[in-house]
């Protein structure tokens, strides 16, 4: 949830847990702990040592303790604090000492800490308790029995249901909830071990209970899910019927669990008794079953009636629809209601089965009205090759049925066909088609598995397409990318047509590979357009800036553009492109620029940026920075704020100890949180806000976390 | 490798290709709105009542994403401080033009209105099992933060509880409801990009704090801060405001005290939930090395690799993803954006493309299946599979060895060490 502020994080924590993890885990100890490592952490628990640490030693032993562990462990049942530390070890440590502790524990404890070692005695199932529990189900604290008997339901034997039973009727009502909780988990145990006539037993003793409803709720669906299904379906179905609107939904979730195919039959005949707002949801659980669905009832629920059901059946039809329900969802596309038809379209559009897309084809060739263009949308939607039928289709008197098909022939048309559009693009027949169909050049060219075959047709085309028309293939082959739509793209930007020139140059300043870089360089330098050859030289940058490279490459890319900037406001683009990438070959670039007229402020600032940023990576650049021509300037910070919208912390103090002779601040460490004391607004995005003054010129800055701490030179 | 790949164009999203196209693309289950009651007004008895049980920073946002939500009625808030308390309050208050907001301190009293039929937990994972856990035997269904569980043993108790109780229950990994990460965890279910060879989260770092025990300090008024409450399971401490933020307070639990936490948990619950989605939610994997040259393989019992790395991401913003196959690969990332091997891969459909990780569309999945009764996205059984990956990689993090994993017995095989760091005991009087 919150945004990733070091890539490195991982990698750090990584590191740091290993460290730790020999240290504590030991890497050569085998698998079932260390002993020498349980007798150091018995060591502290039996020292001096600060609390902290011995529930630390505590939590440790849930790895390392063994039986040895146990007395010592056991004696801090009895004290608050350290209590539920004992019992992550008790709970872990395996073997009968641990169960004994827990077990003889409860025998003195009340209250709370009572609780706990019983709440313990139930994770570890220790079947060997269960009289111990079966004792405290009549604890007069009413917290106490509760716990009894949800420990006893999670041991879940014989015994434990045979003491939980009667309570159901006879414990007090304060525990009632807790005993039917055990009895469902009791009944749950027996029923995964074949045991299911006695599971049935005890759900139906919970459900006639009195107890809360959601007891009762837990107890119906175990009650359905444990019976032989032919027993079990009455049930449910009787659910369906309830006035209850909770139990209505027990059977809306039951039904989905609920084996064979039975059910559905019961849910289709459900479906039609039901109430318009109750059968719309009885769809969507049918159809929640796509393997058994009676799919008649669905369709039937999707062809008429109340449209709430209609609705709901037409967007179940996506799941569990097959080729027989093309003719209905046809007609609801078509229907006079905007909201069926959007809702069948939207269905016809991704539903799957066998058949389909060669049904929709059969269908197109007969097609009138306004059948013919939904059809055509489908094959479009669905990308189902009907090219034949979609270049008849393309010369239709009617303009919406030449729509579709040119969309259509968009989302399906081949390498092979791309002219047809390429022509329908530039040349149309009809004037009015023309968006349209390069709209639709536009999706079929950028889907084309062989990008660089495509754009070779599309530079075939731009030489010989209409003037008006060349932009279009253009900006298309923008899109494409690739090789040859590169190599298309330089020359028209170095044409002599200036409409080429600012299309083509425009849109190679937005390249999106490296290998834009010599073709932007050389517009940089040799356009006779300035505007143009700024156009190239901030996409050149751009690419510096954007993708992955080594240090010497991107130093020597900076250089060229340094050496191409003709303005200060390029040069210094160039500078910020480094403080991005921090490396030692453009840490000298940098610093080589300072000595450049009008840039010293800028570049003073990107070398101590990256100076900064390799010195916390741990490179020495003492030595390179010597040779840079650094003014040391006074440094005072008035007021330091860090937080978000109303809650700021002041940390003024902490940023005027670590000011120093230049305008960057070095935190301890990289994270603000760290270094500032802790998160002052967690989850909110906070911000650092400085005064302060520059040989003697105030100056007020804003950072967001964790950046760098470079302030800017007050004007 | 990025620079060649096909970088889909930016396309503006409308809410209503959410609405329709998209909501197919996600295999949804939602149903158009007038069929659940949402045309027009919506009657009482199609609304859905909620309730917030830790609405701090992250909770306000996922509070307001229900709040536009036509048919949600916010009805209470409970929180262990007072300034969240009234803060909520007031946002919900304002929002109905009433002073009907109740506020609690203990969750316990909220769970027992009967009027309520839903709970947002966004409380500290420290507390987010327990509440569920909590809410479902309350017989309420509920949307919880992440991550959902501490260790192994809480993640499967809450998929059987959800089971048990039937109760619905969205995580809250809201990527499973945007169409980019949709799409590509189709691609790879569904075989478009080959048999399925290797999944990539990415497990962005995550501080090791917020557990342990400090020094203690004068802990104020029950009413502004009750410490008992805020602690709940964990284990008992002193009082320390350093640890008032629960966000981070006792996050990925189980481990050794001052290195609570693990490392893959925070982030993993969302991109490692998407890598289990990519595979068929199948269960989790069965081996999990430790750490070498900043990746963490773990291996499902296909073969197919899930690979926890740092490094070698195309930019495409946090919380990425890469599922590679034998003929394809995909990559996306919360620019919204998706990076395809080959534009064959989009097979003519357009992907809407939505920017950072708005929650709406997971909140309204849950209310619809809140009313359904189907699965949401982020349901039980996948935040189980899913959490317990990111569990088991963390006892690999923290062993620094290979464990293997039986999902039959759900335990580690021969391995006593990894198997107790599978739960870890709550605090009396907590249970699950």
């Amino acid at each position: 949830m919150l945004l990733i502020r070091h890539t490195t994080r991982f990698l750090t924590l990584l590191a740091a847990l290993l460290v730790l993890t020999i240290s504590s885990v030991r890497a050569a100890e085998d698998k079932n702990g260390s002993p020498q490592r349980e007798m150091e952490l018995l060591a502290v628990l039996r020292s001096d040592a600060p609390d902290a640490d011995k529930a630390l030693a505590c939590k440790n032993l849930a790895i390392h303790g063994s039986d040895a562990s146990v007395p010592d462990l056991a004696k801090l049942l009895s004290e608050e604090k350290f209590a539920s530390w004992a019992r992550i070890a008790l709970e872990a440590i395996p073997g009968s000492a641990a169960g004994d502790a827990l077990r003889k524990a409860s025998e003195s404890l009340d209250g709370k800490l009572l609780i706990g070692v019983l709440n313990s005695i139930g994770v570890r199932r220790d079947a060997s308790s269960t009289e111990t529990l079966i004792v405290r189900l009549e604890d007069k604290d009413s917290e106490v029995a509760s716990a009894a008997a949800v420990a006893l339901g999670r041991i879940g034997n014989e015994a434990a249901a045979k003491s939980l039973r009667p309570l159901l009727a006879s414990a007090p009502a304060g525990v009632r909830s807790a005993v039917a909780e055990g009895c469902v988990l009791c009944a749950e145990r027996l029923h995964a071990t074949g045991k299911s006539a006695d599971a049935v037993a005890i759900y139906d003793e919970v459900r006639k209970a009195e107890v809360p409803k959601q007891r009762i709720v837990e107890g119906t669906r175990g009650a359905i899910l444990a019976r032989d299904p032919k027993e079990g379906l009455p049930l449910l179905m009787e659910q369906f019927q309830s006035p209850d609107k909770v139990f209505f939904q027990l059977a809306l979730g039951t039904a989905r669990e609920f084996p064979g195919s039975d059910v559905d039959k019961a849910l289709a005949a459900e479906l039609t008794k039901s109430k318009p707002e109750r059968a719309a949801m009885i769809v969507q659980a049918m159809a929640d079953r796509p393997k058994t669905v009676v799919l008649a009832a669905v369709m039937k629920a999707a062809e008429g009636g109340e449209k709430p059901v209609r609705l709901s059946a037409i967007g179940a039809l996506a799941r569990v629809g097959d080729v027989s329900s093309l003719p209905l969802l046809l007609e609801a596309a078509l229907d006079a209601d905007d909201e069926l038809a959007q809702a069948a379209k939207a269905t016809l559009g991704d539903v799957r089965g066998n058949g389909i897309d060669a049904q929709i084809v059969s269908l197109l060739s007969k097609a009138e009205g306004k059948k013919y263009p939904l059809l055509i949308q489908l094959v479009g939607k669905r990308r189902i090759e009907a090219t034949a039928a979609l270049l008849k289709a393309i010369e239709h008197a009617d303009k919406t049925v030449r729509g579709a098909a040119l969309t259509a022939l968009g989302e399906t048309v081949t390498l092979k066909n791309l002219p047809v559009l390429i022509t329908q693009a530039t040349s149309p027949k009809r004037a009015d088609d023309a968006p349209i169909a390069q709209q639709a050049l536009k999706a079929a060219s950028i889907r084309m598995p062989d990008r660089e075959a495509c754009a070779a047709e599309l530079t075939t085309a731009l030489d010989r397409s209409p003037a008006a028309t060349k932009t279009v293939l253009l900006e298309i082959l923008g899109d494409v990318g690739g090789t040859k739509a590169l190599e298309t793209m330089g020359a028209a930007a170095k044409s002599k047509d200036p409409l080429l020139q600012d299309v083509g140059s425009r849109l190679l300043g937005k390249w999106n590979s490296v290998d834009a870089a010599p073709v932007l360089l050389d517009l940089a330098k040799t356009s006779p357009d300035v505007k143009y050859q700024l156009r190239g030289l901030r996409g050149y940058i751009g690419l510096v800036r954007k993708f992955p490279m080594a240090d010497a490459e991107r130093a020597e890319m900076c250089q060229k553009a340094f050496d191409a900037s003709k303005q200060a406001a390029e040069q210094k683009l160039v500078l910020d492109v480094i403080k991005l990438h921090p490396g030692i070959e453009t840490l000298k670039f940098a610093i080589k620029t300072i000595k450049v007229e009008g840039l010293k402020d800028d570049a003073t600032q990107a070398t101590l940026v990256v100076a900064q940023k390799l010195g916390s990576k741990g490179v020495d650049v003492k030595e390179l920075l010597s040779t840079a021509e650094l003014n040391k300037v006074k440094l005072e910070i008035i007021k330091a704020e860090y937080g978000s919208g109303a809650t700021q912390k002041d940390v003024t103090a902490v940023l005027q100890k670590q000011a120093g002779e230049f305008p960057l601040i070095t935190l301890a460490d990289a994270s603000y949180n760290a270094s500032f004391g802790g998160d002052p607004a967690p989850n909110a995005t906070k911000q650092l806000k400085v005064q302060y003054r520059i040989n003697g010129k105030a100056g007020e800055a804003s950072f967001t976390e964790d950046a760098l701490i470079v302030l800017p030179m007050p004007k | 490798m990025a620079n060649k790949a096909i970088q889909l164009p930016r396309r503006q999203f409308l809410k209503t290709a959410v609405a329709t196209g998209s909501a197919a693309l996600l295999g949804s289950t939602i149903i158009p709105s007038s069929a659940l009651g949402l045309d027009g007004a919506v009657a009482p008895s199609e609304r859905v009542v909620v309730g917030g049980i830790g609405i701090g920073n992250r909770g306000t946002y996922d509070l307001g994403c229900f709040l536009e939500q036509k048919d949600v009625q916010f009805v209470a808030v409970c929180d262990v401080k007072e300034k969240r308390r009234t803060a909520v309050k007031k946002i919900a208050d304002e929002k109905y033009g009433n002073e009907n907001c109740k506020t609690y301190i203990d969750f316990r009293e909220l769970l027992d209105r009967a009027d309520i039929d839903a709970v947002l937990i966004a409380t500290g994972p420290n507390w987010h099992s327990t509440a569920a856990m909590a809410a479902a035997k309350a017989g309420k269904d509920m949307y919880c933060e992440k991550p959902c569980t501490k260790n192994i043993d809480q993640s499967l108790i809450l998929a059987e509880t959800m089971r048990r109780t039937g109760r619905i229950f969205q995580a809250g990994t809201q990527r499973r409801n945007l169409p980019h990460f949709a799409f590509a965890c189709e691609l790879a279910r569904t075989g478009k990009l080959g048999k399925l060879k290797k999944v990539y989260a990415h497990p962005a770092g995550m501080q090791a704090l917020m557990s342990g025990w400090l020094p203690p300090e004068a802990a104020p008024n029950k009413e502004v801060v009750d410490w008992d409450m805020y602690l709940g399971p964990a284990a008992w401490r002193p009082f320390n405001a350093k640890q008032l933020d629960g966000f981070n307070f006792e996050k990925g639990g189980g481990f050794i005290g001052a290195f609570n936490g693990g490392g893959v948990l925070e982030w993993g619950s969302h991109c490692v939930d998407l890598c289990q989605w990519a595979v068929g939610d199948c269960p989790p994997p069965v081996e999990y090395n430790a750490p070498k040259d900043g990746e963490l393989v773990a291996r499902y019992e296909n073969g197919c690799e899930l690979i926890f790395r740092e490094k070698g991401w195309i930019p495409l913003g946090s919380c990425p993803v890469r599922f590679e196959g034998e003929t394809g690969w995909v990559e996306a990332g919360d620019s919204g954006k998706l990076v395809l091997s080959s534009p064959e891969l989009l097979a003519g459909r357009e992907v809407a493309e939505i920017g950072g990780y708005p929650a709406t569309f997971h909140v309204r999945d849950f209310l619809d299946c809140v009313k359904t009764r189907s699965q949401p996205k982020g349901n039980a059984d996948a935040a189980c599979n899913a959490h317990i990956a990111c569990h088991a990689a963390n006892v690999a993090l923290h062993l620094g060895r290979t464990v293997k994993y039986d999902n039959k017995t759900n335990e580690f095989i021969d391995d006593a060490q990894a198997n107790r760091m599978r739960s870890e005991a709550l605090r009396e009087p907590w249970r699950l």
